[in-house]
């Protein structure tokens, strides 16, 4: 039996999660391939238009991971994505998209360990949830 | 072919083995060829190790045999790489930022252990980069002309440090001190720790070099009322107070002093003594001339005075001396405005203000210099020495109510004190009452260890500074304090002196304020990062330096203002032009409609309102290309060079496109 | 004698507000009538399918069609009518982005249909009968519009030429949009007849707003007062004018009501209910991630309000559909 394999859209910011994922990666440290990442230089850049056209196109879920506040390397980026995050997952709710498949972390650059584990639990929670029900109501 | 001719111009992929990293994980010549086949792809290339010299080369090569137009790397991560090939093809002649570079090792041959998955996800990342990069745009670096010269805000040991250091090899500096004399708190001091030198010794040559430097501007009683600009181009307005007297005439003979009618309390000994309303500071002050102090003078309450004036030969008296505003542009800003102490009136535990005899450290160090109010004899208010002396550790410091951080210098000072006090009035008891003992660097603890027995301190260790209380008892000081195992103790005492917490200075809000640099949660200037930029701001060309920063001693003090002097110098060079980050925000006014949403945002405050064309303005040399307006801006007019919307939503749709396989 | 351009207006699913707004044009309605033959116009004029199945292709100049997408016969005319034009403009809010009436896209079909045929209080359906496209009933077929899934914006059906926008649209626009066609000095293709620069361009409050734009707590209208003269953000009043494109001569701002957006984006932005979020997020004052969360969490219904009158045009279109 084929097993759903959800596809996550990944956004890193470049100077803490981005370099975290290659510290995952330097060490070794497996995670399910279902993440697709896209470099950003800050978390703050993330504009809700791009996790969208990401549902649109077929992602199951998107993961947006910057510095942890207080360390973000432009000062409040970290911070804008936060606030523009708790609307959005609000609003996604109500076009039918469950929490689990949206979510804001905080990685650093030494935090390798924590990438692979989350990028491992949001594939099992959207594995689960399965894919986008139906299809987005778009036929072009 | 040139660029412009095609959208997706000709690209060309690049895909490293890495040696047997990314070559034994995937497979690689099933990838090229699924490159070579995608949209607007003219050549796929497999080698061996592309930053090699050969594998330079070939790129190189093949960018002008094949007239590329866009280059896909497939390798390791960006962040090892990136800047290795944009060298390459700018050799090529091609713009460095017609690259996209996929990382298909740390994130990809590293961390899938199947061959045949790990090859689908290289592809899928390849094929979202070809999609991405038809979309870049070749980026300038633009070059502008800077100021050279620079303004240092305080003189004190800091400031005066990095002024000296600047003005080495004829660099022109403005230093701002905001009283009438420099030297700052060192100049307080009478003995420095921690091999108890003369601190007027040490410092008075440095002091004189500063007043005798031709490269140094010193404009005493001023302070910087405005900022305007950014790193390389600030023009600084400097309002100066008036002196009231003639600089180039007087030679600070005092006759002036001597014939004033008016008394009041001398600041500068810590309100301890009187000086007149036309004043030297303190004997030896430099630079060593008088100044007016106008709310006190009875001439500018009701001109019914003019004794200073008539009293001097030189007549250097000017009652009609207004001050001044100058303008001064700058290239970079040093801000050293030191610091102020605690108050130990805020906690009325401490009886400060209230029991004779009391004092703060700042005012003893007053007390036991020769130019003091004693003239350096420690006396109690009746004149005579006092035969017990407490030393009370971490007033205001340490604790929730005030200040959670140690000051990291009291208890050094605090040992000082012992030793002169006890050089002076060899049979005074002297008691420190202390929580612990924070004696950093090199010869701190050797200054205590080294201490003979019999000129050491009786030693309490307290439970906490908040416990301890001072009152009044038959003309002496009563002073309580739990022991560390919770019992409440006393002792009687002719004089205390509090060691308090260094704070940020009082008006720091205020010149952060102007400067536009934030400050951290105690209050003291805000350094960029903690570890690694603790002179510079987030403001790019403000500099930070001493106990601005953060409570230092004087040796970190000197350090920090050299090494923002040293940091100014190595980005403010002569001849040189500043070179702009490209990958920064860019406002299109034809569709900006003024909203003034972006304004707020920038943590650089490179966004302002132009409310004539009501647009938002971008400043190209303060942006840093974070992209946070460019998300915010409702109307999509902000574009985020290298990361535009259209660059970043065709990634995504490259990294999504595999719709009937499965990841 | 020169034979006059043809013109045409249909309509789809809408309130009628375009049909009024036509109206609305007063003595204006002469120019056009000078200057083209209107040959159908099922409101006002009496030409029938038809007239217009019998016209050659591309013999009407332009014609408005108003009202968004969600019958099949809808779907039929506006493919009929794009045949037999040669300039299709996309007539109010509606037909443009789909408009108020692609705010059913948040439910699904089942769901509507039940609700309005079998749950309303009002309605005696003791069958529960629903709606069919095929009837038969006493020996005859009766046929109905088949109801879409998903309601549609005009050019999601159609290629648009251009756009009318406004939830009406202004009068003035729409007779500029039909002489400029007509005189045959057409704009670029996917030309909108407003302004390409966001409302806040001319609104007479943004010289009001504050040098940071910061919003403390969102305002509902039935509960607050505000201060008339000034931009209605920084009060904590949502108000959409940040993402909506401009040139309706900020009839609601005047009226001291904050813009719902029912001129869609502006200029560069495909969706508008994502920016205007993105832009209101970023104003909100607090730091601490529990404090943002509360104040997230104090607009009810951000979907339907960003989304107002753009949701069947916008990136996702509606709610997931089964």
């Amino acid at each position: 039996m084929n097993k759903f394999e959800p596809k996550i859209i990944g956004f890193l910011c470049n100077w803490c999660s981005y370099e975290g994922a290659d510290t995952c990666g330097r060490s070794r440290k497996e995670y399910p391939s279902n993440i697709r990442v896209v470099r950003v230089m800050c978390s703050g850049r993330v504009d809700p238009q791009f996790v969208l056209e990401a549902f649109h196109k077929g992602a199951d879920g998107v993961l947006i991971l910057g510095c942890h506040p207080g360390d973000c390397h432009y000062k409040e980026g970290n911070i804008n994505a936060m606030k523009r995050f708790a609307l959005m997952k609000n609003m996604l709710r109500q076009f039918g998209i469950e929490d689990e498949r949206v979510r804001l972390e905080w990685v650093s650059a030494s935090e390798g360990e924590r990438f692979a584990q989350i990028v491992s639990e949001m594939v099992e929670k959207v594995r689960i949830l399965g894919p986008i029900p139906g299809k987005i109501r778009n036929d072009n | 072919m040139k660029d412009s001719e095609s959208a997706e111009g000709r690209i060309g992929v690049f895909i490293c083995e890495c040696g047997p990293n990314i070559r034994d994980t995937m497979d690689i010549p099933g990838i090229r060829e699924y490159a070579a086949r995608l949209r607007g792809v003219v050549l796929a290339r497999q080698v061996p190790l592309l930053c090699s010299g050969e594998g330079q080369a070939a790129i190189r090569d093949d960018i002008v045999q094949h007239s590329l137009t866009r280059i896909v790397i497939a390798a390791c991560s960006p962040r090892e790489h990136e800047h290795t090939f944009k060298k390459v093809l700018t050799d090529a002649g091609l713009n460095p930022f017609l690259m996209q570079f996929v990382n298909i090792r740390e994130q990809c041959a590293w961390v899938i252990r199947d061959k045949s998955v790990a090859t689908r996800k290289a592809k899928a990342l390849i094929r979202a980069a070809a999609g991405r990069v038809a979309l870049h745009e070749p980026l300038e670096i633009r070059r502008i002309d800077y100021q050279m010269d620079v303004l240092v805000a305080g003189a004190g040991i800091a400031g005066i440090y990095a002024a000296l250091t600047l003005a080495r090899k004829g660099r022109k500096v403005y230093l701002i001190e905001k009283s009438p004399v420099i030297g700052g708190k060192v100049a307080q001091y009478e003995k420095v720790f921690p091999n108890l030198e003369c601190a007027s010794c040490m410092l008075d040559p440095v002091l004189d070099n500063i007043l005798h430097n031709e490269s140094i501007e010193l404009l005493t009683l001023s302070e910087v009322r405005d900022v305007v600009g950014y790193f390389g181009n600030f023009s600084v307005t400097v309002s100066e107070k008036a002196r009231y007297v003639d600089a180039a005439t007087c030679i600070g003979c005092g006759a002036c002093v001597d014939a004033c009618p008016v008394s009041v309390l001398n600041e500068f000994n810590g309100g301890l003594d009187y000086r007149k309303a036309i004043s030297i500071p303190y004997p030896g002050s430099l630079p060593h001339i008088a100044v007016i102090d106008k709310e006190n003078c009875l001439h500018f309450h009701d001109r019914s005075c003019s004794t200073c004036s008539e009293a001097c030969p030189f007549g250097s008296v000017n009652f009609e001396d207004t001050g001044r505003i100058r303008e001064v542009k700058t290239g970079a800003i040093i801000l050293a405005t030191g610091f102020d102490v605690f108050d130990p009136a805020r906690a009325p535990a401490f009886g400060y203000g209230k029991i004779s005899n009391v004092y703060t450290s700042l005012q003893f160090e007053r007390v036991v210099n020769s130019t003091g109010p004693t003239e350096g004899k420690i006396l109690m208010t009746n004149g005579k020495p006092p035969s017990s002396i407490a030393l009370v550790h971490c007033v205001g410091s340490r604790t929730r109510e005030f200040n959670e951080y140690c000051s990291g210098i009291c208890c050094m000072n605090t040992l000082k004190f012992a030793r002169m006090i006890r050089e002076q009035i060899p049979d005074c008891s002297i008691t420190e009452f202390f929580t612990d003992f924070c004696l950093p660097g090199k010869a701190s603890q050797e200054f205590l260890n080294n201490m003979p027995d019999s000129l050491k301190p009786e030693f309490i260790r307290i439970k906490s500074a908040d416990t301890v209380a001072l009152s009044e008892e038959k003309g002496a000081i009563s002073l309580s304090y739990e022991d560390v195992n919770g019992i409440i103790k006393q002792g009687l005492f002719d004089m205390a002196v509090l060691s308090v917490a260094v704070e940020a200075s009082r008006d720091a809000r205020d010149i952060a304020g102007v400067f536009d640099i934030p400050l951290g949660r105690d209050g003291f200037f805000q350094e960029e990062h903690v570890k690694l930029s603790p002179v510079s701001t987030v403001k790019d060309g403000v500099y930070i330096a001493g106990c601005a920063q953060g409570p230092k001693d004087i040796q970190s003090s000197v350090a920090q203002g050299v090494a923002a002097a040293g940091l100014v110098l190595s980005r403010l060079i002569p001849g040189e032009k500043m070179a702009i980050e490209p990958m920064i925000a860019a406002v299109d006014e034809t569709l900006c409609s003024g909203c003034r949403v972006c304004a707020g945002l920038c943590p650089y405050k490179a966004i302002t309102y132009n409310e004539k064309e009501n647009v938002a303005v971008i400043n190209d040399v303060l942006c840093r290309g974070c992209g946070v307006c460019a998300s915010a801006c409702p109307a999509a007019a902000i574009n985020a060079r290298h990361f535009t919307d259209k660059q970043v939503m065709a990634e995504i749709a490259g990294l999504l496109e595999q719709v009937n396989e499965q990841v | 004698m020169t034979t006059k351009p043809k013109i045409a207006l249909y309509w789809c699913s809408g309130c009628g507000g375009c049909e009024e707004s036509v109206i609305d044009m007063a003595e204006d309605i002469l120019k056009i009538a000078d200057a083209a033959d209107i040959v159908f116009w099922p409101v006002a004029l009496d030409f029938k399918y038809e007239d217009v199945e019998k016209m050659a292709d591309g013999e009407i100049a332009a014609t408005l069609i108003n009202g968004a997408i969600r019958l099949d016969n809808q779907e039929h005319e506006a493919k009929l009518l794009r045949r037999k034009s040669r300039f299709i403009i996309a007539h109010g809010s509606c037909a443009h982005l789909g408009g108020v009436v692609g705010l059913a896209n948040f439910s699904a079909k089942k769901e509507i249909f039940k609700r309005v045929y079998r749950e309303v209080p009002s309605v005696l359906n003791t069958q529960g009968i629903l709606p069919e496209s095929l009837t038969l009933e006493s020996g005859k077929e009766m046929e109905l519009p088949a109801f879409h899934d998903t309601v549609k914006a005009l050019n999601q059906v159609i290629e648009v030429d251009y756009y009318i926008p406004g939830c009406p649209p202004v009068p003035d626009q729409i007779r500029d949009a039909v002489l400029a066609v007509v005189k045959g000095d057409p704009p670029p293709d996917g030309h909108v007849f407003a302004d390409t620069k966001a409302l806040c361009n001319t609104c007479s409050r943004n010289a009001s707003k504050p040098d940071k734009l910061q919003i403390k707590e969102f305002r509902r209208l039935y509960d607050s007062e505000w201060d008339p003269e000034k931009c209605f953000l920084p009060q904590g009043i949502i108000c959409l004018g940040l993402a909506t494109r401009g040139g309706c001569g900020e009839r609601c701002i005047k009226a001291n009501m904050p813009c719902r957006g029912c001129f869609g984006p502006p200029g560069n932005v495909v969706d508008q209910g994502a920016k205007f979020l993105s832009a209101i997020a970023s104003l909100m004052e607090p730091y601490e991630s529990s404090e943002i969360e509360r104040l997230a969490a104090s607009i009810p219904d951000p979907a339907g309000l960003f989304y107002r009158h753009s949701l069947a045009s916008s990136i996702m279109r509606g709610r997931i559909s089964e």
